[in-house]
């Protein structure tokens, strides 16, 4: 479901995100200061004030002791990254047997991290392992592995797994190397060939949570919208799917969502015979896949109504 | 230090005058490498879309030019240290040549790495941010450790002769070389006490060199090796790379050879000997070559593993000629000119050392990029460059720029130094005379 | 000439009502929806939450910063507050505890909202009746197996009516989302119990929060029940992995080691060669010093 005012209440509910972390006062830009409000902060006021200039255009008087340089909440942003969510093991659900290639997942995950058109950090195959096996659809987003090759092979350390089990990119650290494009036995990586050339939100600041804007030279990937979790609020494409394919949780609370169904997670693995893709490679995805059984639409009429450019990539899916 | 007057004259042609043919080849290579760099500039502005990598060739010409460079870097390493360990009677005129090899090589390879890389501005983060779990930290340490080790090793060579250039008065060379010579040789005037040293650290150093040459190429095997792809997980990755790199390392100095005997004359001191001993040492890594390859290339397709037989049917069809040409006739027709007394001439080895070498330049392509292009998951895309990886002329631009650098700096080299070692070759003169 | 004249005539007025039409619809106001819910809380705190949004091109969305009146007699006459709607076009009446609202025969409140609407949007209202309801949980282990009974009843004119044959759902506040463990169907007397799993993992000292709920009912409204209770299973939140990984920060011992030998060594023997190369310097110093004192 795409609704523009979420957009808005998603960069308002940043901006007190950003209240919460600190004011941007960058050598460059000024960042905003939304209401008249300021960060708390145990520190005394000295009193002194200073007025800023908000992104809505509104001269705003802040108190000086609570403005931090941009750089500063950049590093804690990042360093926050890092660490990830307390007490936390994010795992997801994909049921094949309801995707039909309706693509609102891949578009929701470009729109909410400002992708250009041919970056799909979620992607969809056409799958058939073997002539008599059924084919499916087969979203597959970033697996956010237990044991992951990128974060092993990555030399400067720009991605890594934190304790939440959600694995990150710090676009500022990435030497694009790409050394961590093919230790990806899933292909889950994109690179950055050249500017993306996006539009970055007036008072945005970089956070590996989001990483938002797309850095020319760097790597990509699904980051479980770890900039969403942290308000406790599900993964783009989990809402955004009409069949209700993608389940996102906690393993730890052993509960599942699609936003409309909610399930245990153990519960429904037992009774779908849930598994991983190539388990054999041994990285512990942390993408759990229900088998697509008891469809009640074929295959094929996820291609019915694409564009050509999307239905000519599966020409020639079939067994390899 | 005192040497044959003829010697020296011999064997240091370009040192004191620069002759007109050296003028032409080197300004025709500054060509090809300012095209290059032209190249590298275009890259640099419009990013790398520019090259033919895609989402998953994500590692095209560079890397296969850099595995290729540090190879021959590796392999003249190698063939100097065990020469130089063996004492081997033939090796004198050879042996720089192999030092100068590993050196050349080894500046060139790293900056096809810079070429590869997506943020050249922050390449100082592999210093301080280094992770040591990272094949590519691991092979960051060895090449650097390389690096200081050939320098030292072919400084250590060197300064015999300089003292040789320093002490020959009949030099008509302008102040600042004489100048150079005289520092550079750091006072060496040959009394026992001093051979002695400079022998012990050369022994000592041509050790290490063998090792770290081994060590370092298994490094980089080991980039490929311990991803998951199909094709580059194999356990004969190390090994294999290392016997790849000697037998393009040989073919590349039998060339150079053939090359210096022609333009400077030298055919008194690279006799035909010297060309069959080196043919020989081609054949027999050849034939290692060989087994490695279908050794390991017999077990991926006898065994029912998926990718596996996906790999080998893509190198049957898409890179079929590539294939054979790589690891059938790079082995068979150098082994046949060579192992055949009838065909044992010096432009036919000259011929086995080309193929060989272009083979194996090949064999690193079939390595790298055939992989790439099939995943586990499949490439399923639109787009033709997305799906086949194609080269774009920025990047068989700037190979032919690293070709050009290398032909360069030998030339440059051989304007200050000579190409033959003058102090072995009177070392062995000197032998003769008293057989 | 005369049908000409009158089929231009025809054709221009067709197109003026045609464009008088756009040119309505262009100024045709907003409807919106209005929506109006009873809350009662766990602290029998009772709400009331109006949301209005409006449709556009299929897509529900919120009106935001609008006046919403509150009326509890449907008559649009006792006037119990107003509020403005928030981002989400909602908004939220807590009503007073001691509130004397005039209950219909059958025990029914009535409450109503009303939006006035304004140049743009349409004006819209809603009503709905509720009959207060006493939910009573409670939590016991008989044997060892939890079990939760709930007992509901309204007192109509002095008298106990209990809520029979409605559905009651025990739910687990989750992450994201609320976890339905089960539904009970009051029986005629008004009561009905659930046997809650024992396998549900809580905190880490295994507290959860059971919430039971008539959710949307059409008598009732949301009335729910929480209890913070030590029914889940304590979840051990310590990472299994250790900090000495090849994906982790620090790397595993034997690798630092390896690698400080084998750099240890390899330089080491570089510093060998070095010092051979000083010492020749130094004795070929020593030895031109000699020649020159010697002449």
């Amino acid at each position: 479901m795409k609704e523009p005012e979420e957009n808005e209440s998603e960069m308002s509910s940043r901006r007190n995100f950003l209240k919460k972390v600190g004011i941007g006062v960058g050598a460059v830009s000024i960042a905003g200061v939304a209401g008249t409000s300021v960060i708390s902060g145990a520190k005394s006021k000295s009193g002194e004030k200073i007025k800023l200039l908000s992104p809505d255009g509104t001269l705003v008087e802040v108190d000086k002791d609570d403005i931090k340089p941009a750089k500063e909440i950049v590093e804690e942003l990042k360093s926050e990254a890092r660490k990830g969510l307390p007490d936390r093991k994010f795992i997801m659900v994909i049921d094949l047997a309801k995707c039909k290639n309706a693509r609102k997942c891949v578009d929701a995950c470009q729109e909410g991290h400002l992708l250009p058109k041919d970056h799909e950090w979620i992607k969809l195959y056409l799958l058939q392992d073997d002539i008599n096996t059924a084919k499916y659809w087969f979203p597959r987003p970033c697996f956010h592995c237990d044991k992951p090759m990128c974060v092993s092979v990555c030399p400067v350390g720009a991605t890594y797994k934190r304790q939440d089990g959600i694995v990150l990119i710090d676009n500022q650290r990435c030497i694009g190397c790409k050394f961590c494009m093919t230790g990806c036995p899933y292909s889950a990586r994109v690179f950055n060939w050249n500017d993306p050339e996006v539009i970055v939100p007036a008072g945005h600041v970089y956070n590996p949570e989001d990483n938002i804007p797309a850095v020319e030279g760097t790597v990509g990937k699904c980051l479980f919208c770890a900039d969403n979790l942290r308000k406790n609020i599900l993964p783009r494409c989990v809402t955004a799917c009409p069949m209700g394919v993608i389940y996102f949780g906690d393993l730890l609370e052993d509960t599942i969502t699609n936003s409309t169904e909610t399930v245990r997670f153990s519960k429904i693995m037992l009774d779908r015979a849930g598994y991983r893709y190539r388990e054999e490679l041994g990285t512990l995805p942390s993408v759990y896949y229900l088998p697509p059984t008891e469809r009640m639409f074929p295959v094929e009429s996820g291609l019915e109504g694409t564009d050509e450019s999307i239905k000519g990539r599966y020409k020639n899916a079939g067994p390899r | 230090m005192q040497a044959d007057n003829k010697l020296i004259k011999d064997l240091t042609p370009e040192i004191e005058n620069t002759s007109f043919k050296w003028y032409i080849t080197f300004f025709t290579f500054l060509g090809f490498f300012a095209l290059g760099i032209y190249g590298l500039i275009q890259q640099i502005d419009k990013g790398h879309i520019v090259t033919g990598m895609r989402d998953n060739v994500v590692w095209g010409f560079y890397i296969v030019n850099f595995i290729f460079f540090m190879g021959l870097s590796y392999s003249g390493a190698l063939i100097s240290g065990v020469l130089h360990l063996f004492h081997t009677g033939w090796r004198k005129p050879v042996i720089r040549m192999a030092e100068l090899i590993t050196i050349i090589s080894l500046i060139i390879g790293p900056f096809f790495i810079f070429f590869c890389i997506g943020r050249l501005d922050r390449l100082y983060f592999l210093f301080i941010h280094p992770r040591i779990q990272s094949p590519i930290t691991w092979d960051v340490i060895a090449i650097m450790t390389d690096l200081v080790g050939c320098f030292i090793y072919l400084y250590l060579s060197f300064i015999e002769d300089f003292a040789i250039l320093r002490d020959y008065k009949g030099l008509k060379v302008p102040p600042w070389k004489k100048k150079l010579y005289k520092v550079l040789s750091l006072g060496f005037t040959g009394t026992e006490k001093e051979l002695k040293i400079l022998a012990n650290a050369r022994t000592i150093m041509s050790v290490m060199i063998i090792a770290i040459a081994i060590i370092v190429y298994s490094v980089l095997a080991w980039i490929f090796g311990v991803t998951l792809q199909p094709g580059w997980h194999s356990t004969i990755f190390g090994p294999y790379f290392v016997i790849a790199a000697v037998f393009s390392g040989t073919g590349l100095l039998i060339i150079l050879m053939w090359i210096f005997r022609k333009v400077y004359h030298l055919e008194e001191y690279i006799t035909k000997r010297h060309f069959v001993n080196v043919g020989v040492l081609l054949t027999v890594i050849a034939a290692f070559y060989g087994y490695f390859t279908f050794s390991d290339y017999l077990t991926k397709w006898y065994g029912s593993i998926k990718m596996d037989s996906i790999l080998i049917d893509k190198l049957f069809s898409d890179y079929y000629s590539l294939f054979i040409f790589a690891n059938y006739i790079g082995i068979i027709l150098p082994c046949i000119i060579i192992a055949f007394p009838r065909f044992r001439t010096i432009p036919n080895i000259t011929v086995a050392a080309v193929i060989a070498l272009i083979a194996l330049w090949v064999n690193r392509y079939i390595i790298v990029i055939p992989t790439l292009e099939t995943p586990f998951l499949p490439i399923q895309d639109t787009r033709p460059d997305w799906i086949n990886y194609s080269p774009t002329w920025i990047e068989w631009s700037l190979t032919l720029a690293g070709v050009s650098v290398f032909v360069m700096l030998f030339m440059l080299v051989s304007k200050i130094a000579p190409i033959i070692s003058i102090s072995e070759m009177q070392e062995q003169d000197k032998n003769e005379i008293l057989k | 000439m005369k049908k000409n004249i009158s089929f231009t005539i025809l054709l221009i007025s067709s197109l003026f009502l045609i464009a008088s039409d756009l040119y309505s619809q262009d100024k045709a106001l907003i409807s919106p929806y209005i929506q109006l819910q009873y809350f009662k809380n766990t602290d029998d705190n009772r709400v009331l939450k109006t949301t209005l949004t409006y449709s556009l091109n299929r897509m529900e969305l919120p009106l935001a910063g609008m006046e919403i009146a509150f009326y509890s007699d449907g008559e649009n006459n006792d006037l119990l507050g107003t509020g403005i709607t928030d981002d989400k076009g909602a908004v939220k009446f807590e009503l007073a505890d001691d509130l004397k609202i005039a209950t219909s025969n059958d025990g029914m409140w009535t409450f109503n909202t009303v939006f006035k609407g304004n140049d743009t949007i349409e004006a819209a209202s809603t009503e709905i009746a509720v009959k207060d309801v006493t939910l009573v949980v409670t939590y016991t282990e008989p044997d060892s197996i939890k079990t939760i009974t709930v007992k509901s009843y309204s007192l109509i004119a002095g008298k106990e009516v209990p809520a029979a044959g409605e559905p009651v759902i025990i739910y687990l506040p989750r992450m994201f989302s609320l976890l339905q463990i089960g539904e009970i169907t009051l029986d005629d007397n008004g009561t009905g119990s659930l046997e809650f799993p024992g396998d549900l993992p809580g905190d880490k000292e295994g507290n959860i929060n059971v919430i039971t709920r008539f959710e949307e009912n059409a008598n009732f409204g949301n009335v729910e029940k929480q209890k913070l209770l030590k029914w889940g299973l304590p979840t051990d939140y310590s990472l299994p992995t250790t900090h000495r990984a090849l994906w982790t920060k620090t790397a595993p011992k034997w690798m630092i080691y390896t690698l400080s030998v084998l750099l240890t060594g390899v330089w080491g023997h570089y510093l060998f060669a070095i010092i051979s190369l000083i010492r020749i310097r130094i004795n070929a110093k020593r030895k031109e010093e000699e020649d020159n004192y010697g002449k």
